[in-house]
């Protein structure tokens, strides 16, 4: 009966071109519209790292004064002092941790005739790669004892591999960092993710680091931040040493913390940390504050989807009320001229509920056929926004979800819109349209 | 004359239809007045004055890597090496770049630190004194920089005598009177203002700080610099394409990187804004093109509907444009109402994007200028199949259908 | 076959109330053939609206072939008109969108029968009214006659023991008319009760049992000739 049905509809559409033209085209463009913004929402506000995002832990200290004003919704600093990620790090817990800057530097090779090039680079500990996922292909981290000895050594990643020792096994071989010779103790395939939620102080969706050092490596080697530098005291800082020293927030804090338990007990230690802290003069405040979030608070604390993209969906949304509306209105005109025909289906037997599933099946081929045209024009919308933006490149792009949603949601509208028309027309008594025919 | 008495009696009669087409113009209304204020005032945003020659401007990074060099000698080689390029006019190693995204801020008062005075905050940039001959911005009072105001220190906690400040900096630390010659301070270091520029847009387009900013004679070495250059009208791509082979000839343990105009790291800072612009342009344009579509279907089927009823009136003496003005007044009636409904949506949805986002609040023009287009657009998408109902033969009315 | 006791109907609007069917008694026997006459606006259609389970009525009892049809719910009312009656229509009522063979299908979907037996059923019944190498052919390529024979063709296909027919011949000239009334006695011959509505007494002259509504009864009925025991008159 459903292909029956499904024969019949498709028959209908073809009876009233223009109308059925008019309907598919509202659903189509709804929904094209619709999926190209809900495609970007998707994309970015997706669990970079499904399997460790509520466990991964982003720490931000109360360290300022009283009275002083911070720019963030929490009054909390983004990142945290030198010294604080020091004592943090070296605090006896048994939680995975890691410290991280953004860094930069001039690569080259010894021997090579490779023009030197500009990378970017992440500072952190050993424990980053196991925290954050990263595969190795060769070689393995670096070890804390190497942490410890403050041993020049770096991990790559594939591409930077490729570029620099074309895909082979480079571990044992040294390249320079600006004026600092480094070796390669392990290659990583590149991080595989296009938000960089482990550090979203310098725009959300930047490619990740090829370059990985120790986080010791900064003191000996004055390596400076790319990233951002926030003081809010007045202090005397000199040269490097004095930021070493001083409360200006340059660093990033992550921790591991599997179980809620360990969330709580992490906390505990934190407010305990920062007592201590009191007492040799730092945290001149009445109440000791911090912050733990895991990645997906992170993404929604530091506003990962923007605004634009928020507003966007919504008047997507209300777009797709105005072809539901569209369609609505079309679908009762068509419907209830076609109520005649009804009346016979009725006086020949049809049930009701028979009628209004005809009507139904009716509507829904309406919606496949929009919704998937409006694939097309979704994609059609993301190309326009990755050729308009190159922080779109990736972000503006249809998963399988998001492929599969299209026509189920343009169905639903569909469905939505036809319920009211089939029911008026299921309700057509038989007797009122055979006579005058 | 117009039928106002029957029409609405038929409206009120086919109730879902007439409900459902006020629905779709209202929120359309609603939708576009909104779409198109932001979109206003995007472009507003997008195409503000920046005082700065974008199109002649270029900045380059610039590592160096090599031991043993003395930086604050190698960066006055380079600057005079640039400035000797032919097609350049001016070049200076600066901390900061405009338009970029990236740069320095602190906060000046009006009084050294142990004495309260109201703060304000802004961006600075520190170079030699070519900055202004490089920016190209004009000075509206006081003088420009010399060398003899130039201080060239490692030491961060040091600051020039002097500086230059942007009008909307003085404006802001010298609300009434001339702050020319005055001294602010930063923290307690006693800064007088010798020069004012016009208009110099910051690092941060999107920053409250965007007009407010100093320029301080210092040259700071260190081994990752900026250069911003300024070149003659449409010499600059060749100077940008020269650059680095200049730069390296002269020293080689070094790595030049960003070669890029001012315009476009503009265009990259304000690309999300660019993308909301034009998105916003494809949703109103199609939304409205759906609508129109919507009141063209429906009108269609109304007069199929009424296809007898209206070759009855023919018969009955009416003329060809009584009933195109009755399908005409029929739907002016509806949009106006639905015109009506979503003006006042427009205003609460306004009220709510600005209650959940950072937008200005919806200025009245913008509903009122959509509602006219709306109503327009609504009978321009009636015309055609009133024209078609017009056509309809008196003798229908006769036939059984 | 068919027992209508006491049934009436009231139309109400806002303003008027009317009594379309008042108090009306009717007893048909199984394969009879009765012609209903009357003026316009006597009530035929609305007997026939009430006979056909097409419309409720406000009072009274009706069985149909023992059926009280008072008691049931609309979906049984849609399984009674699938599988007890067939019907047809002045206006012919095909569905302009599905060619001869399809909507001679139509009743026999909703009832749910086999493709292959529908086929047999579909093909015996085209041709029976001589519209076999027609079957794919739409409505609207048909003359008026031919329509009248495919809804004919439709209301057989479902072996209804209960035919009603409204004005069966209203659409058509005189020659297709005949060939009409001859098919519908053939297919009373055949064993189906037939109640038809017709404001032609010629039509109505050749049914062996005549009634004629007025004002929402029956009326004199004796005019024509016919079995005045079995007629419950008012």
């Amino acid at each position: 009966m459903f292909f029956h049905y499904v024969d019949l509809s498709w028959r209908s559409l073809k009876r009233t071109p223009m109308v059925s033209l008019l309907m598919v085209i509202a659903i189509a463009v709804g929904i094209g519209i619709t999926m190209t913004s809900l495609s970007v929402y998707h994309m970015m506000s997706a669990d970079p790292i499904p399997s460790k995002s509520t466990q991964l832990h982003h720490v931000q200290l109360q360290t300022m004064d009283d009275g002083r004003d911070w720019w963030s919704d929490d009054n909390m600093p983004y990142q945290v002092t030198y010294p604080d990620a020091i004592n943090l790090l070296n605090a006896d817990l048994p939680y995975r941790r890691t410290a991280m800057i953004a860094a930069g530097f001039a690569v080259h090779v010894d021997d090579s005739d490779m023009k030197p090039f500009l990378e970017r680079a992440r500072v952190a500990n050993a424990d980053l790669f196991s925290m954050f996922n990263l595969e190795f292909i060769y070689g393995s981290a670096w070890t804390r004892n190497d942490e410890d000895s403050q041993a020049s050594v770096v991990v790559i990643s594939q591409s930077l591999n490729d570029t620099l020792f074309q895909g082979e096994n480079s571990v044992g071989k040294t390249i320079n960092l600006d004026g600092m010779t480094v070796r390669i103790v392990g290659v990583i395939k590149d991080w595989p993710t296009y938000v960089k939620y482990y550090d979203l102080n310098n725009g959300a969706f930047r490619d990740p680091e090829h370059i990985f050092l120790p986080f010791s490596l900064i003191a000996p080697n004055e390596i400076i931040t790319w990233g951002n530098s926030n003081g809010w005291k007045a202090e005397n800082v000199r040269g490097f040493q004095d930021k070493l020293k001083s409360e200006q927030f340059w660093v990033q804090f992550w921790v591991d913390l599997p179980t809620d338990e360990d969330e709580l007990a992490y906390g505990q230690f934190l407010m305990s940390y920062m007592a201590e802290q009191q007492k040799l003069g730092r945290f001149a405040r009445k109440e000791l504050d911090f912050a733990l979030r895991d990645v997906k608070q992170m993404m929604v604390y530091r506003e990962v989807v923007n605004e634009d993209n928020k507003i966007l969906v919504m008047l997507s949304f209300m777009f797709l009320a105005v072809c539901l509306a569209n369609i609505l209105g079309l679908l009762l005109a068509k419907f209830l001229r076609r109520a005649p025909e009804v009346g016979v289906r009725r006086a020949l037997g049809a049930s009701k509920t028979q009628v209004f599933i005809q009507h139904l099946v009716e509507v829904g081929l309406l919606g496949v056929i929009g919704g998937i045209l409006g694939i097309f024009i979704a994609q059609a919308g993301l190309w326009g926004m990755r050729k308009s933006n190159d922080a779109y490149t990736v972000i503006a792009d249809m998963d399988l979800t998001m492929l599969l949603s299209a026509p189920a949601i343009a169905v639903s509208v569909c469905i939505l819109a036809g319920l009211y028309p089939a029911w008026l027309v299921c309700r057509t008594t038989p007797a009122t349209y055979l006579k005058s025919q | 004359m117009f039928e106002f008495r029957p029409i609405i009696n038929a409206l009120l009669r086919a109730k879902s239809g007439a409900i459902l087409l006020l629905m779709q113009i209202a929120i359309t209304t609603a939708i576009v007045s909104n779409a198109a204020f932001i979109i206003n005032d995007r472009i507003a945003y997008l195409e503000q004055e920046t005082g700065l020659p974008e199109q002649d401007l270029f900045q380059f990074n610039m590592m160096i890597f090599g031991k043993n060099i003395d930086l604050a000698k190698q960066i006055e080689v380079d600057e005079s090496l640039l400035r000797s390029i032919p097609g350049v006019i001016d070049a200076v190693y600066i901390n900061a770049v405009p338009l970029s995204g990236g740069g320095s801020g602190g906060s000046y008062n009006l009084l050294p630190s142990n004495e309260k005075s109201p703060s304000i905050n802004a961006s600075y940039f520190r170079a030699d004194s070519h900055v202004l001959n490089t920016l190209g911005v004009e000075l509206v009072a006081g003088r420009d920089l010399n060398e003899s105001d130039v201080m060239v220190t490692s030491d961060v906690s040091e600051l020039p005598k002097v500086a230059l400040v942007t009008q909307a900096m003085h404006d802001e630390m010298f609300p009434q009177g001339s702050g020319l010659g005055k001294t602010i301070y930063r923290r307690d270091n006693a800064i007088k203002i010798v020069g004012i520029i016009k208009l110099l847009k910051g690092p941060w387009l999107q920053d409250e700080r965007r007009d407010r900013s100093l320029i301080f004679p210092q040259v700071r070495p260190s081994s990752f610099q900026k250069f911003l250059i300024r070149t003659e009208p449409n010499e600059r791509a060749a100077v940008m394409r020269r650059i680095e082979d200049v730069l390296l000839a002269e020293y080689p343990d070094r790595v030049i990187d960003v070669i890029k105009g001012l315009d476009q790291l503009k265009a990259e800072y304000v690309a999300e804004d660019t993308l909301m612009v034009r998105m916003l342009m494809v949703l109103i344009t199609v939304l409205v093109l759906i609508t129109a579509l919507g009141i063209f279907g429906l009108t269609l089927f109304n007069i199929n509907k009424r296809l007898k009823q209206i070759g009855t009136r023919r018969a009955l003496g009416a003329r060809k444009s009584a009933i195109i003005r009755y399908f005409l007044v029929e739907n002016t009636l509806i949009c106006s109402v639905g015109v009506v409904l979503g003006s006042a949506g427009a205003l609460w949805m306004g009220a709510k994007l600005m209650a959940l986002f950072s937008l200005p609040s919806l200025s009245v023009s913008y509903v009122i200028v959509t509602g006219a287009f709306v109503i327009l657009m609504s009978l321009f998408a009636v015309i055609g199949p009133a024209k078609r109902a017009a056509d309809i033969s008196p003798s229908i009315a006769t036939r059984s259908i | 076959m068919l027992n209508m006791n006491g049934i009436s109907k009231v139309y109400q609007t806002e303003m008027v109330q009317t009594h379309a069917l008042r108090d009306f008694d009717l007893q048909v026997n199984e394969g009879e053939f009765i012609a209903v006459t009357g003026p316009s606006g006597s009530g035929k259609t609305t007997f026939l609206n009430i006979a056909g389970v097409l419309e409720p009525f406000t009072q009274g009892q009706y069985l149909l072939d023992g059926v009280d049809i008072g008691k049931l719910n609309d979906n049984q009312r849609a399984d009674i008109r699938n599988q007890k009656i067939g019907y047809i229509f002045q206006g012919f009522n095909l569905i302009p969108d599905l060619n001869l063979y399809e909507n001679v299908e139509v009743p026999l979907r909703y009832r749910g029968i086999k493709a292959a037996e529908r086929k047999r059923r579909i093909e015996s019944s085209l041709e029976q009214v001589g519209l076999a190498s027609r079957a794919k052919h739409l409505p609207q390529q048909l003359s008026g006659g031919q329509q009248q024979r495919v809804a004919i063709a439709r209301a057989l296909a479902g072996k209804p023991r209960f035919l009603l027919a409204d004005e069966p011949t209203g659409n058509l000239d005189s020659l297709m008319a005949r060939q009409v009334m001859e098919l519908l006695e053939q297919i009373n011959r055949d064993g189906a009760t037939i109640v038809m509505v017709t404001h032609d007494p010629e039509l109505a002259r050749r049914a062996p049992r005549n009634i004629q509504v007025v004002d929402g009864q029956i009326a004199d009925f004796s005019l024509y000739q016919g079995n005045p025991a079995a007629v419950v008159g008012a």
